[in-house]
Formats: structure tokens, C-alpha cells, sequence
């Protein structure tokens, strides 16, 4: 799989543009051009969506966390972003405000999968109050990752 | 999100913002015997205009059957730079076709207040009114509420402003108001449109594509495909359609909440008054929502109350501080 550089992946998301249309083109295979999965050379990308607000409210929007991930490098990028449209009929228009993008610091092999852990280093990204720390759990036994939407632990699936 | 992104992909193919109807507006002018109409569409700005093809439509019904008797059908010519836009009425059986029927009553250009008689007329972009914190709302809703944002702050929206006599809106001060945006069922973008015409070029058969009337029906209480089915309905047909959804929330979302939810019944009954989805409004009077819906009203805060049965009352953010105190009341473009 091709690597991405963290430049080119900015651009892409749109991060610091304040664009609402940040086109990412998150209907086809992922920001990182590829499906989850395969961990050649140690390195994988995850893509995974939840819908928001879920629960008893009928979801409005999708939450999309993405990255590509070195494992024996313990290093790569995550991307936290919302969507409008429900998943299912996810648009490519991310709502503004919402994209976090954190450099990947550690990664540990957990049970089915792995434990991912970033910092988002561009404070404008973060809530008043925010941790800058970044946990994504992915269980790819089960196709579930766990991972935080403002400072909720939220359950998302992993889309190949 | 009133009704902003409400259905995404409004129409075939890729999706229209321009058409995207974010909120409906009906207020009294002060001291006047006159009524202030808004059609707020393009959430976020995303289109660069409206729609040269569309049929912007602002629907009243005049007797409670929640059919239309007059509709202000609004076009626009091909965007240069500027659009020119036409203003008709159309009474009785025209208000309801799906056509650009009616006689003109005003025409203008984009971004430029345009008095004609009684009417006056801004077509053009504007600072979104609508105010909402959206991620406590995409967050599910959580208690404390401590980080309270307005999402739409300093969001856009174009908006089309309408100054009518009462006179206009029929006999019966009690009415229903609610827009629609129809693209023509016939695909092909093959007018000859040269942006002269005041947007006369519209003799097609549209197709309804989006609605609205009160703020936050489709977008809280239809799913998945649900919300494009309420946005191609008619009010008519609500309450046979779409009670289901509605009592659905209803009856879970307050206990979801940490709180009581409403039985069936009583569910049933809110249901009823939230459907059909217009806007009721007696021109006579200046009181505010559910009264028609003034600019600051705050809308979200009365139906958070409602619709969790009290388990949240309020998103905590008011209305915002540039709206103006004259014709046409929304605030600049930031």
C-alpha cells in the first residue's frame, strides 16, 4: 500500500482550510486508497463510521475514523471527521469544525486487534477542555472500533 | 440542522444544496398590516447560487386542510454575475401544481432589495439566523453541557425575503406556511436561458424534491430513508404517513435520556400537533413561535422540552446578535 504523507493527507482532509467541503472522498475506498486490513511491511490503514446522534434520535450525520498505522514504527496518522448524512448515504461534505487529525505515538497489539494511541498537536482542533490525547481501539476479530466523540466513548464498525 | 442537510443528495444527481431548505420563516411586520416571509435554503453555503432550474415555492394554506390555496412562487435566470429573480402568485387550484403558475407580483436581482407596492423582495446570501449547538446534539445529547458551541455562528445561508399585505395571504388570519424547491421532472438543462429574462425560462412539470415547515421534523424524527420519503411528501398526508416516526422518538427518546418517555397515547397526541409539518400562524398577531416563527425565535429550546418529555430543556445558545431591526432582517453575509 501506498504511504501517505502527512502533508498530502492534511491537504486532503482539509484540515486548516475551515473548507466545509473538505473532499474527502470517504464513499469510495478511504483516504488512505486502500481497505482495511493487510499489515505488509507492518503497516495497515482502518476506516470505520458510526452514525450521529444514534441511539433513540435517528442519525443525522456519519462519524468517520481513519488512519494508516506502522506498527513496528509505532508511528502514522488518525482522522476523526463527521459527515453529513446518515451512514448509508454519507456525503463527502464535512461538517466544520468537527476534523481532528492526531499523530499516531503508540501502537500495541490488543486482543483481536490493536490499541492505537495519537496526539492532536494543532490545538485549534481541540474543545474547550479537550484532551489532546487520542485511543482507538480496534477489535478486527469483531469489525468494531472504539474510539471518543466529545467525551463520549463511542462504538463505531470497521468498513473493509 | 432545522432542516439543514436534511436529506443528503436532495436530487439526482450528487446533490443540491441550492435547493436545500435550512429554515422557514413567517413573522408581522411591526406597526404594519403586513407579514415578513423567509425561505432559507444552500446550508454552509455550499452551492455558489440558487437554482436557475428550480421552483422555490412558499406554500399557504387558508382553511386548515393543509393543501395550499396561494403559493409565491419564486425563479431564478442563470447566475452571472448576478441572477435576476421573478415573484408570482398563484391562487386555488395553481397554488398546488407543480408548475410555475400565477401572476407576477415583484422582480429583482439577487442581493438587491426591490420594492414593488405592497411587496418587497431580497433574494441574495445572508448570515444563517438559525442557531443550535450541533455537537451536543450529534453527542446524543449529555448532561452537563459543558461545552456549549453555536455550530452556525458564523454560517451562510441564501435566502429569499418577502414583504406581503396580509391582504395577500387570503381572508383567514389563521393559516399554514410551509416551503417546497421542485427541480423540473424533465432532466435535460437545455434552456436557452440568457439571465434577461427574470427567470421566465420555468415552463416545465417540476418534480418536489424538498419541504419544510416547522424546524427539526424531518431532520430529528425520520431515519435513513425515511427523510427523503417525508421531503417528497405533502402535508396533506402526514398524519397518515408519518405518525409512526414521530411517536417512535417520542415514546424512547426521554427515557434514553435519562428521563420518562412519553407513553403511546400521549405521544400520539404531540404527534398530532407536530404533523402535518407547516407552520401555523395567525398574520394578526406578533407573537413567536408556534405563532409562525420570528427570526430569534428560539426554536430548538421549545421543542427540546417537548420532544424529550422535559429531560432537556435547553442547547444553551441564543439567538445571534446581527440580525437587523429592517427589511431584510436576516444579518449580512460574514
Amino acid at each position: 500500500m501506498e504511504k501517505m504523507n502527512r502533508r498530502k493527507f492534511l491537504t486532503l482532509v482539509g484540515v486548516g482550510s475551515g473548507a466545509v467541503a473538505a473532499g474527502a472522498m470517504l464513499s469510495g475506498p478511504g483516504l488512505f486508497g486502500g481497505p482495511s486490513g493487510g499489515t505488509s511491511s507492518g503497516t495497515f490503514s482502518f476506516r470505520a463510521v458510526t452514525g450521529l446522534p444514534g441511539g433513540a434520535l435517528p442519525s443525522y450525520a456519519s462519524y468517520v475514523v481513519e488512519g494508516n498505522v506502522n506498527v513496528a514504527a509505532r508511528s502514522g496518522i488518525v482522522a476523526r471527521s463527521v459527515y453529513a448524512g446518515y451512514p448509508g448515504a454519507m456525503t463527502t461534505i464535512a461538517l466544520p469544525g468537527f476534523t481532528q487529525v492526531a499523530r499516531v505515538t503508540d501502537v500495541r497489539e490488543a486482543e483481536g486487534g490493536f490499541e492505537i494511541t495519537g496526539v492532536i498537536d494543532d490545538a485549534s482542533q481541540l474543545r474547550p477542555g479537550e484532551d489532546p490525547v487520542v485511543k482507538v481501539q480496534l477489535d478486527r476479530s469483531r469489525g468494531l472500533a472504539r474510539t471518543r466523540f466529545l467525551g463520549r466513548d463511542v462504538g463505531l464498525k470497521i468498513h473493509a | 440542522m432545522a432542516d439543514h442537510l436534511d436529506e443528503p443528495g436532495l436530487s439526482p444527481p450528487g446533490g443540491d444544496p441550492s435547493i436545500d431548505i435550512t429554515d422557514v420563516y413567517a413573522f408581522k411586520k411591526s406597526g404594519q398590516d403586513k407579514s415578513i416571509l423567509v425561505m432559507a435554503v444552500n446550508p454552509l453555503t455550499l452551492a455558489p447560487t440558487f437554482n436557475h432550474r428550480a421552483l422555490y415555492q412558499l406554500e399557504v394554506d387558508t382553511n386548515g386542510d393543509a393543501r395550499a390555496d396561494i403559493a409565491f412562487n419564486i425563479t431564478f435566470s442563470r447566475p452571472h454575475s448576478e441572477q435576476r429573480v421573478k415573484v408570482r402568485r398563484a391562487t386555488g387550484d395553481d397554488a398546488r401544481e407543480n408548475e410555475v403558475e400565477g401572476g407576477t407580483i415583484i422582480t429583482g436581482r439577487t442581493n438587491t432589495i426591490v420594492t414593488r407596492g405592497a411587496y418587497k423582495l431580497f433574494a441574495g446570501r445572508r448570515s444563517d439566523a438559525f442557531f443550535f449547538d450541533l455537537a451536543w446534539f450529534l453527542a446524543g445529547l449529555p448532561l452537563p453541557h459543558t461545552t456549549v458551541a453555536d455550530f452556525f455562528a458564523m454560517a451562510n445561508v441564501d435566502a429569499i425575503v418577502l414583504e406581503v399585505p396580509n391582504s395577500a395571504l387570503g381572508e383567514n388570519p389563521n393559516i399554514g406556511i410551509w416551503g417546497r424547491t421542485l427541480l423540473p421532472e424533465d432532466d435535460d438543462d437545455d434552456d436557452d436561458d440568457d439571465g434577461d429574462d427574470h427567470g421566465d425560462d420555468h415552463d416545465d412539470d417540476f418534480a418536489q424534491i424538498e419541504r419544510m415547515g416547522r424546524p427539526a421534523i424531518n431532520t430529528v424524527f425520520m431515519a435513513g430513508a425515511r427523510k427523503r420519503q417525508f421531503n417528497r411528501s405533502k402535508p396533506h398526508n402526514d398524519a397518515a404517513e408519518f405518525t409512526g416516526d414521530v411517536v417512535g422518538v417520542l415514546t424512547t427518546l426521554g427515557g434514553a435520556l435519562g428521563g420518562a418517555s412519553y407513553d403511546a397515547a400521549t405521544a400520539a397526541t404531540i404527534a398530532g400537533i407536530l404533523l402535518p409539518d407547516i407552520l401555523t400562524y395567525n398574520y394578526t398577531s406578533a407573537g413567536g413561535f408556534l405563532n409562525g416563527r420570528r427570526l430569534d425565535d428560539d426554536v430548538i429550546d421549545i421543542e427540546l422540552g417537548l420532544v424529550t418529555n422535559g429531560a432537556r430543556t435547553t442547547d444553551g445558545v441564543g439567538a445571534h446578535g446581527d440580525l437587523l431591526a429592517n427589511f431584510p432582517f436576516l444579518g449580512p453575509p460574514h
